[in-house]
C-alpha cells in the first residue's frame, strides 16, 4: 500500500470529462458577476456612478464598498480592499461588481460605471518604493515597507578577512505567473439554513471560510465553503480570488450567482512569485571553505501584503542555501509597489535565493579552480549544522546523499555531442525547503477516522479539509489511512472538500499535505482502531497533529528555530547552447529528492516532473512583464509556457528514502523542491558550455547571447 | 439569430444560436457538454480541443455556424458509454494528468495524432500535443499515455 504506484481514483472523470470543475457549476437562472477593475495603477477614487450601469437591461445590482460589511481581506495582513473605498493601488484593484441576468449584460454593465479618478504618483519599482520622498500605498507602513528582517551570524568582517577570495554580484528574477490551466469560477447562494455557501477552488477550505465570514460579519458556522475539482493552484489560489465576490453578491442580492473569469482577468489581477532583487557577496578560503556571506534582498510585494513577510523571511534564511556559513549578514525587504500583488508560488522566495547561492558557490568554485561538486561537499550542511538562525538544523539532513546520487548517475550518462554549431554543458546545483510553516505560525492538521462493520472492520471514513490541487493529496490520504488500518483501497472513503464536513486540514501549501495531514490522517486511523479493539461501534476518532513547534525571529539578529523540517534535492542538467541565438536546450533532468518516504512512488515522480517543467520556464522563458503600472503579458500569447517540444526529452528522477521523524511512514513533503536548484543549475550548465555567466532569469535567448558576446570579448583581452 | 444542425457525439442537434457564438461555448453552454474546458481564450492552451469531421481543431476558434451540418466529437464522445478509449486508458494508467483540465483537449488532440500516424516517435508525440499546454505533469507521462495508447490500438503489447 505504501510506495505504490496506485493509479488515481479521480482520473476516469478526468479522461472522460464527466469530472466537475468550477466552471462547469454554472446552471440556468443564475445571476452572473463581473467586475469593474480599476485599470490605472495608484489613483484616488473622488466618485462612482453607478447609474447607467443600474439602468441597462438585465442588471440586478451594482455593488461597491459601500455594500461590503468588514471590507478588507488578505491572508496574513487583511490590508486589501474587496472593492476600493478611497484609493486604487494597482490595475487589478476591484471598484465595483456587477449582478445582472446573464454574463454579457453583467460585462457590458462594467464599461458603464463612471469612477472619477484623481491620479496618484506612482511607485513603479521597489527602488522607488525605497525613495525617501516616495508616496505611502498604505499610510500605516513607513517607508513602504512590508516587512523588514535581519539575521547575523558570527563576525561577518572577520570572515571577508580570512577569505582568499571574495565574490560579489547582483541577481535578478522576475514575476512569475502560476498559469494553471483552470482560471477562477463558481457559484453561491444563501442556503435553507441561513448560510452561505459559496462552490469553487482554493487550497484552504476553512482559510477561505475565515475570510469571507470576517467580511460578512458572520460566524464562521454560517459559511460554507466546497471545492470542485481544481484546475491546478501553484500557490496561486492562496489568496482569495473570486471566492469572496461570490460571497458578498449571493449574500447581498439573495441569488444564486456565478463568477467565470476570463484568463486575462486572472492574470492581471492575482499574485504572482515576486520578483527579486539581490545583492550578495561570498568569501571562501583557498581550500573551498566559505567563510562569510553579505546579501541584501529586496522583494517587489505589489500593492497589499499578501504572503510577502513570510516569502522574504524564507528568501534571507535561504541566503546562504544549504551551506553552513560561520559568519553572516543578511538583510531581507518586501516592499509595496503599485504592481500586482506578489504571493506565494510553489518554493515560496527560495529559487530565488538559492538562484543566488548556489550560483555563487558554482563561481566560487571555478575561481578557486576546485570541482564545483568537491566545491559544495566541503560546506554542504550536514546533521547537526548551524542555521543562519544560530539553531541546529531539524533532523534528517540528506543534502549530500541527494548530491551523492545526482552524481552517481551523472557518470552513467551516455556521451553524446550536441548539434552542429551548439555547445553543450553540465550543471549542478543543490538546494533546501521547509517542510509546512515557519517562524511560529501555527500549524495543525485535524483528521476523523470513523470505523464500521459488523465482525471485522468493513469500512473506514476518512474526513479531512485537505485540498487536491492535482498533486493527488487524496489519494495519498487514503493509502495512508488503508496502510494503518490494514484496509483495502476500496474500504477508504474521505470526504475532504467542504468546509462544513471536514476538521480544517490547514492549506494546500508549503509541501505540507502529506506530512502534517497524513500524520493527523495516520494517528486518527490507528486511535479508531484502538476504539475498535475496546468494542466501540462504530468507533471515531479524532486526532490534531502539531509538529515542533517553530519560533519567529528575533528582530535584532534573526535567532530562532524557523521550521521543523527541511526538504534537499540536488540536480544536474545537461544543456545545449546556442551561441549565435543565445538558445538553450535542455536535454537531461537528473533530480534527486529524499521525500522521506514515498507514499505512492507515480504520483512523487509526478511531482517532480510537472515542477521540473515549471522550473524550465522560470528559468528560460517565463517573464512576466509591468510597465508604469500596467501589465503586458495578460494572456498565454505574450506569457510564454513551456510546451511538450519545450520540455527536456529525458528526466531521471532520483527518489531518496530517509524517513523523517515526523512524517506518517517517515514521509516528508517535496512538490516544491524541484523548482530551487534548477535555475542555478541552468546557468551553471551555460557558463560551462560557453564560458558566460547569467545573472538574471529568465535566461532568455537575448540575455544569453549578449552574456555569451561579453565572455568572448572578455577572453579576447589580454 | 441562425439556425444550426450539428451532429454532436453521434446526435443530431438542431440549435438556435447567436452568429457571433464560438464553439466551445455552443458545447458547454447549450448542449452542457462540460468536459471541452476553457483555459485561455486566445486560442494558445488546447483545453477545448474537439474533433470537427474526424478533424482535431480548437472549439474556440471556430464559430458554431461554421459546423452547421458537421459532425463534432468531444471527449465523452470519444468512447462508446461505459468503455475508455485507449487513450483515455493510456491516461489513466500512465498518470498522464494531475489536475485534469487539460486532458480532455490533450486527448482529442492525441486521437487525431494517432489516426495520421499510429507508430509515432516520442520526438513525434510532442511535436503533435505543441499546441496543448499543461502546467502540472511536465508531458513525460503524457507521452508515455499517448505511446501506451499506440501500442494498444496496434494491437502491440502495452505496459504503463
Amino acid at each position: 500500500m505504501i510506495g505504490a504506484s496506485l493509479p488515481r481514483p479521480d482520473a476516469v472523470g478526468k479522461v472522460t470529462g464527466a469530472t466537475a470543475y468550477p466552471g462547469d457549476l454554472v446552471r440556468a437562472g443564475m445571476a452572473h458577476l463581473a467586475v469593474v477593475y480599476a485599470g490605472r495603477p495608484h489613483a484616488r477614487i473622488r466618485h462612482i456612478d453607478t447609474s447607467a450601469a443600474r439602468a441597462l437591461p438585465g442588471v440586478l445590482a451594482v455593488l461597491t464598498a459601500a455594500d461590503v460589511p468588514f471590507n478588507r481581506f488578505g491572508l496574513i495582513d487583511a490590508d486589501a480592499p474587496v472593492l476600493c473605498d478611497d484609493v486604487v493601488r494597482y490595475v487589478g484593484d476591484r471598484v465595483a461588481l456587477v449582478v445582472a441576468d446573464d454574463p454579457a449584460s453583467a460585462r457590458a454593465a462594467t464599461a458603464l460605471v463612471r469612477v472619477d479618478y484623481e491620479d496618484l504618483p506612482l511607485v513603479g519599482d521597489v527602488h522607488a518604493a525605497l525613495h525617501p520622498d516616495a508616496p505611502l500605498l498604505h499610510p500605516h507602513r513607513p517607508g513602504n515597507i512590508v516587512h523588514r528582517l535581519q539575521i547575523r551570524r558570527g563576525d561577518p568582517d572577520r570572515g571577508f578577512a580570512e577569505a582568499d577570495i571574495v565574490l560579489s554580484e547582483t541577481f535578478r528574477t522576475s514575476w512569475q505567473e502560476h498559469a494553471f490551466l483552470q482560471p477562477e469560477a463558481g457559484v453561491a447562494w444563501v442556503d435553507d439554513d441561513g448560510r452561505i455557501v459559496v462552490e469553487t477552488a482554493g487550497q484552504w477550505l476553512h482559510e477561505d471560510r475565515r475570510q469571507i465570514a470576517a467580511m460578512l460579519r458572520l460566524p464562521e458556522d454560517r459559511v460554507v465553503v466546497r471545492y470542485a475539482a481544481i484546475g491546478g493552484a501553484f500557490g496561486g489560489r492562496e489568496d482569495l480570488g473570486v471566492q469572496h465576490l461570490l460571497a458578498l453578491a449571493a449574500w447581498v442580492c439573495r441569488r444564486h450567482v456565478a463568477l467565470v473569469w476570463r484568463r486575462d482577468e486572472s492574470m492581471a489581477t492575482r499574485h504572482k512569485r515576486h520578483p527579486f532583487t539581490i545583492e550578495t557577496r561570498w568569501g571562501a578560503r583557498r581550500d573551498g571553505t566559505i567563510t562569510a556571506v553579505a546579501a541584501r534582498l529586496l522583494a517587489d510585494g505589489g500593492a497589499y501584503a499578501s504572503t510577502s513577510q513570510e516569502v522574504v523571511k524564507i528568501a534571507t534564511l535561504f541566503a546562504t542555501g544549504c551551506y553552513e556559513v560561520a559568519n553572516v549578514a543578511l538583510e531581507g525587504l518586501a516592499l509595496y509597489t503599485n504592481n500586482v500583488p506578489s504571493g506565494a508560488f510553489r518554493g515560496f522566495g527560495s529559487p530565488q535565493a538559492q538562484f543566488a547561492s548556489e550560483s555563487m558557490v558554482t563561481r566560487l568554485a571555478r575561481a578557486l579552480g576546485i570541482d564545483p561538486v568537491e566545491m559544495r561537499r566541503r560546506n554542504l550542511y550536514r546533521e547537526g549544522s548551524i542555521e543562519p538562525s544560530g539553531e541546529p538544523l531539524p533532523p534528517g539532513v540528506s543534502v549530500r546523499a541527494c548530491l551523492d546520487a545526482v552524481v552517481d548517475e551523472l557518470a552513467r550518462q551516455p556521451q553524446s555531442a550536441p548539434p552542429a554549431g551548439w555547445r553543450r554543458g553540465w550543471g549542478v546545483a543543490c538546494g533546501i525547503k521547509n517542510v509546512g510553516y515557519s517562524f511560529g505560525y501555527p500549524e495543525q492538521a485535524t483528521a476523523t477516522v470513523e470505523l464500521s462493520g459488523a465482525d471485522v472492520i468493513e469500512r473506514a471514513v476518512v474526513r479531512t479539509g485537505v485540498a487536491d490541487v492535482g498533486q493527488g493529496s487524496h489519494l495519498a490520504m487514503r493509502q495512508i489511512a488503508a496502510a494503518a488500518l490494514g484496509l483495502a483501497l476500496g474500504q477508504v472513503h474521505l470526504i475532504s472538500d467542504d468546509s462544513a464536513a471536514t476538521p480544517d486540514a490547514g492549506s494546500a501549501s508549503a509541501s505540507r499535505l502529506t506530512l502534517v495531514a497524513g500524520r493527523a490522517v495516520h494517528d486518527a486511523a490507528l486511535a479508531a482502531l484502538a476504539r475498535w479493539h475496546d468494542e466501540e461501534r462504530p468507533a471515531c476518532a479524532t486526532v490534531q497533529f502539531r509538529p515542533r513547534a517553530t519560533t519567529p525571529l528575533a528582530a535584532a539578529d534573526g535567532a530562532g528555530r524557523p521550521n521543523y523540517c527541511y526538504g534537499y534535492t540536488a540536480q544536474a542538467l545537461e544543456v545545449d547552447v546556442d551561441p549565435a541565438t543565445g538558445a538553450c536546450r535542455v536535454v537531461t533532468i537528473i533530480s534527486a529528492h529524499d521525500v522521506g518516504r514515498a507514499i505512492n512512488r507515480q504520483q512523487v515522480e509526478g511531482q517532480i516532473e510537472g515542477a521540473l517543467a515549471q522550473a524550465l520556464g522560470y528559468a528560460l522563458m517565463e517573464e512576466f512583464q509591468m510597465r508604469d503600472g500596467q501589465v503586458r503579458t495578460a494572456g498565454f500569447s505574450t506569457y510564454l509556457l513551456p510546451t511538450a517540444l519545450d520540455m527536456a526529452p529525458r528526466i531521471i528522477p532520483l527518489i531518496l528514502e530517509h524517513a523523517d521523524d515526523q512524517g506518517p511512514f517517515g514521509a516528508r513533503g517535496m512538490s516544491e523542491m524541484p523548482l530551487v536548484p534548477f535555475a542555478p543549475a541552468l546557468a551553471a550548465a551555460i557558463h560551462d558550455a560557453t564560458g558566460a555567466w547569467l545573472s538574471r532569469q529568465p535566461m532568455t535567448p537575448e540575455r544569453v547571447r549578449a552574456a555569451v558576446r561579453r565572455a568572448t570579448a572578455g577572453e579576447e583581452q589580454p | 439569430m441562425s439556425t444550426i444542425t450539428v451532429t454532436v457525439n453521434g446526435k443530431a442537434h438542431t440549435s438556435t444560436v447567436e452568429p457571433r457564438t464560438l464553439l466551445v461555448h455552443y458545447l458547454r453552454e447549450h448542449l452542457n457538454l462540460t468536459g471541452t474546458h476553457i483555459g485561455c481564450d486566445t486560442s494558445q492552451c488546447g483545453a477545448c480541443v474537439v474533433h470537427v469531421d474526424g478533424k482535431s481543431i480548437k472549439a474556440c476558434t471556430v464559430l458554431a455556424v461554421q459546423v452547421d451540418g458537421a459532425s463534432v466529437t468531444t471527449i465523452e464522445g470519444l468512447a462508446p458509454a461505459g468503455e475508455l478509449h485507449p487513450l483515455q486508458e493510456g491516461f489513466w494508467e500512465c498518470h498522464g494528468l494531475q489536475c485534469g483540465y487539460c486532458t480532455p483537449g490533450m486527448i482529442m488532440a492525441a486521437a487525431d495524432l494517432l489516426q495520421q500516424n499510429p507508430n509515432p516517435s516520442d520526438d513525434e508525440v510532442r511535436h503533435g500535443l505543441e499546441g496543448n499546454l499543461c502546467r502540472c505533469t511536465g508531458y513525460h507521462n503524457i507521452v508515455r499515455a499517448v505511446q501506451y495508447a499506440a501500442a494498444k490500438m496496434r494491437g502491440d503489447e502495452v505496459t504503463a
